[in-house]
């Protein structure tokens, strides 16, 4: 029940700040927002720093060179949009800090069941294509041509279908074999 | 490629809600209709597999990179609607579980990129596919890529137009079409080419699989 009302607070939230275009109110509220997150909130608003950085630098500074040019204020939107979108990101990453999702989305037992599945298994193919990532690296000393650098993502994504390939069919006659199925019919 | 969150005006992320509701329920009930009870383990492990497609760094001239947008790949293994289903997927996964991406412009680049853009290989591999197998995939997969890229480009650039202030200062993003379109495009023309070509290999395995099976 709590994960279901922090997901939809957090979804109002989001809506609620894009109806916001006053600079004062966004900064107020991302205010709130780093006091509510509390030790957590500097590692968080680094995240947040880090990841919204270079769009907002290229969206900002392209903003201000074109306002310049044609003599026009161009303070209120860099605020704004920075404000905006720092905010935000600070949420999502907040969020996704306490969220547990497969309780949020308890309400749905086919829900549950897939996103559960797809948590696991994205897991496990991550750690195969980090371990064919670290296998290139450790073969290939120096920077690898763009030649060899193609084939290892190709033999990785070849690698990744295959194994999802098996995975598929053996989840299916697992549950299966377990009356998975049965009791859902 | 995907927009963030805070760029798009509500009546563009709303608008994309409501076009991207109608899609994932045909969607749903496409794959459901073709993939019965095991749709589920299906459907998660393909969602697994675009999640993870998204992490590889696709190989760029000049020692650069960027990262692989799968849906290509995806749609032509195994088709449409399971791609496009799965990639919404992700898109959701990684912004409630990972904070990246974002929820408002969920719909919109799911749309863009997930059905539009699967759509466009899809067809275009129909296509040409009679021809030049290898060509076939090279091709629409480029277009696919750039296609998506075109469309996010003009939503983006409608930004200026759908919500300003009344001194006329943009509410969320500043840029028009003749902006957004050359930044985002140009990119994916080099991009596109690199996923085609990766795409190309790695379903020349699975063909040749099939035809010694």
């Amino acid at each position: 029940m709590k994960d279901r009302s922090l997901l939809t607070a957090y979804l109002a939230a989001v809506v609620a700040i894009t109806l916001i275009h006053d600079p004062v109110w966004l900064a107020a509220l991302l205010a709130c927002a780093l006091l509510g997150a509390g030790r957590a909130a500097p590692a968080i608003a680094l995240r947040a720093l880090l990841a919204v950085l270079l769009v907002n630098l290229a969206v900002s500074l392209g903003h201000i060179a074109m306002a310049e040019l044609s003599e026009q204020s161009w303070t209120l939107f860099v605020l704004r949009l920075n404000l905006r979108v720092f905010l935000l990101t600070f949420l999502a990453l907040w969020l996704a800090r306490h969220l547990n999702l497969v309780r949020a989305v308890s309400f749905s037992p086919a829900l549950t069941f897939l996103v559960t599945l797809v948590m696991g298994q994205s897991r496990s193919l991550q750690r195969m294509a980090q371990e064919y990532r670290h296998a290139f690296a450790s073969r290939t000393p120096g920077r690898p041509p763009l030649a060899d650098r193609y084939r290892n993502a190709g033999r990785t994504c070849k690698a990744l279908m295959d194994k999802a390939e098996t995975r598929a069919t053996e989840l299916n006659q697992g549950l299966k074999a377990r009356g998975f199925f049965d009791d859902r019919v | 490629m995907h927009i963030p969150d805070g760029l798009l005006a509500p009546q563009a992320y709303l608008a994309g809600y409501a076009l991207a509701a109608p899609a994932w329920a045909w969607a749903v009930r496409r794959v459901a209709r073709g993939l019965d009870e095991s749709m589920i383990p299906r459907m998660a492990v393909l969602t697994a597999l675009a999640f993870v497609l998204t992490t590889i760094m696709l190989p760029l001239p000049g020692g650069t990179s960027g990262h692989l947008v799968g849906v290509g790949m995806l749609a032509l293994a195994f088709g449409l609607w399971p791609a496009f289903l799965a990639y919404s997927l992700v898109l959701l996964l990684q912004a409630l579980l990972f904070g990246t991406g974002g929820i408002t412009a969920l719909a919109i680049n799911a749309l863009c990129m997930g059905l539009v853009g699967g759509a466009v290989v899809i067809g275009v591999h129909r296509l040409l596919a009679g021809r030049h197998a290898t060509a076939a995939v090279v091709i629409a997969v480029w277009l696919g890529v750039v296609t998506s890229a075109v469309l996010l480009a003009l939503v983006l650039g409608l930004q200026p137009r759908l919500a300003s202030d009344a001194a006329g200062q943009p509410l969320f993003f500043p840029f028009g079409p003749k902006i957004t379109l050359p930044v985002l495009v140009i990119p994916h023309l080099i991009i596109g080419l690199g996923e085609g070509l990766l795409t190309a290999s790695v379903l020349a395995v699975f063909r040749q699989r099939g035809q010694q099976a």
